[in-house]
């Protein structure tokens, strides 16, 4: 462990992703990279390709050109011939191990209670028992401030509440890296707070964590880097302070303008 | 009174029959039903059209229409099933196509969403399905389900045509012979006690896969 969990590790690196639908390029040749403990903010107008971009890291879509490493090993890559080359199925359960997820929508399952949403996985996954996973399924419901709520089933909670055990089931398996796509756009105002404090204090036990979000607030807090996206390309980037204070294209002038 | 427990015995023993159909079709074509439903959704376009097929023809053709056929027709090309086999092939594959699309409906109004948390958190394909679709699809097909296992009860009596002793040709033959209605009354409360009971498994069943929605 030790020397694997150095500052510098490079968890996360892509090059020259592109990814089209049909005839739509969605993705033009991005690069990006993320350092063990970093929070890459994802910025950016609908449709510019974020999610397209966030899906493609854990492979819920597939690429077209270019590659990607996890952790220095190799999740896909572009074989001279132009064709692209994932890692082999086994290899690859592997990489995708280390990278948890949260959604816009949530997605728990709602016939399982909020303590079997966290079990679930590692249960049936990692072969784990109960009693073995149990202590730590109670200590994130803990930190996500819902341990009483660990037999009610999903229904019955808020979207914020909701989000936070999603977020606490991610965690369960213990991730390296987690990625967010827009995990407050669709909670109403006042329960964005609940759940930002959650990714903040993540983010402040250094969590390796990529969020495609809305919430300037929180990129120019939490973020250790941000990035504006426009139609499938990185239009800036830059750590938090510059980039807010001095963006440097129009379009990000543009962009931060409409959203204060 | 010596005549009326007559009835009742030979109505039971023809209930035998009724209710054998009815049992053997439901443990045959739910099963066969959720395969046709797989299929029917399998990217193999070959497999799916097929399926599609069989559902069209089974639902677009009346049960006593096929009924006859397996009974008839079959023989007539040497295939020679006892008339027992026959009925419940036609009644099987039959009421599988319905059960088919209600499956097929259960199992696409599963969110996308499901299958992607359960993918990024490192579930197979089987134990998605297995684990976190299929528990979800039962709740949804459990009313649609619980109708067409009603009127399966009621269709029993469709092999009545094919001089099998069934409940309701047992009682018309009584009813005929004695010129006495009482065992259409009790071929009515027959079915209907069957109805009652399915209709209190079925509110148990949905109560039990249901357990996890907001209201109640
Ligand atoms: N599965 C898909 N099939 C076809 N087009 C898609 C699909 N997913 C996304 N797109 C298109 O790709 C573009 C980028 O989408 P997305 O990555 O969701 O953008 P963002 O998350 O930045 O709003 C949009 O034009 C969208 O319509
Ligand atoms: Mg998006």
């Amino acid at each position: 462990m030790g020397n694997t969990k150095q500052k510098d590790e490079i968890m996360l690196k892509m090059r020259n992703i592109h990814k089209a639908f049909g005839a739509v390029e969605v993705l033009k040749g991005i690069d990006i990279e993320v350092k063990r403990g970093e929070v890459l903010a994802i910025i950016g107008p609908s449709g510019s390709g974020k999610s397209t971009l966030l899906r493609c890291i854990n492979r819920l879509s597939t690429i077209d050109q270019g590659s990607i490493d996890i952790k220095g090993q190799c999740l896909a890559l572009t074989k001279p011939s132009g064709e692209v080359e994932y890692a082999r199925p086994k290899d690859m359960r592997k990489i995708l191990s280390c990278m948890g997820m949260v959604f816009q929508q949530f997605n728990l399952f709602p016939h399982m209670t909020v303590m079997e949403n966290l079990l679930e996985a590692p249960m049936q996954v990692k072969k784990m028992p109960r009693e073995e996973i149990q202590p730590l399924a109670e200590e994130l419901l803990k930190k996500v401030g819902l341990y009483g709520k660990r037999d009610a089933y999903p229904a019955k909670l808020s979207g914020g509440q909701q989000q936070r055990v999603a977020i606490a089931r991610a965690l369960a398996m213990e991730p390296d890296i987690m990625l967010f796509d827009e995990p407050t756009s669709a909670l109403d105002p006042e329960l964005t707070g609940e759940v930002l404090k959650t990714m903040r204090e993540l983010a402040a036990s250094r969590m390796t964590m990529v969020v495609v979000t809305h919430e300037m607030a929180f990129a120019r807090e939490a973020a250790s880097h941000v990035i504006f996206m426009a139609d499938g390309n990185i239009v800036e980037q830059a750590p938090p302070e510059i980039f807010f204070e001095h963006p440097r294209e129009e379009r990000t002038k543009a962009f931060l303008q409409n959203m204060l | 009174m010596d005549k009326l427990l007559n009835t009742v015995v030979l109505m039971l023993e023809g209930s035998e029959i009724t209710l054998e159909i009815f049992f053997v079709t439901l443990i045959l074509a739910l099963p066969i039903g959720m395969l046709a439903a797989l299929g029917r959704l399998s990217t193999i376009r070959l497999l799916s059209r097929t399926v599609e097929f069989y559902i069209w023809l089974m639902r677009g053709t009346p049960l006593m229409l096929q009924l006859l056929f397996v009974y008839f027709a079959l023989p007539m090309v040497g295939i020679m099933l006892p008339d027992i086999t026959a009925a419940l092939l036609a009644f099987s594959l039959n009421y599988a196509a319905y059960f088919a699309e209600i499956f097929r409906a259960g199992i696409q109004a599963i969110p996308k969403g499901q299958y992607e948390a359960a993918q990024t958190l490192g579930m197979t394909p089987a134990q998605t399905m297995r684990r976190i679709i299929l528990p979800q699809v039962i709740r949804i097909v459990l009313p649609p389900i619980s109708n067409e296992t009603i009127n399966l009860v009621k269709d029993t009596s469709l092999i009545y045509i094919l001089a099998m002793n069934d409940l309701l040709r047992v009682a018309r033959t009584i009813v005929q012979r004695e010129f006495d209605m009482t065992p259409f009354v009790i071929a009515a409360v027959f079915y209907l006690a069957m109805t009652f009971v399915l209709t209190w498994g079925f509110k148990k069943l949905e109560a039990y896969y249901g357990k996890y929605e907001a209201e109640g």
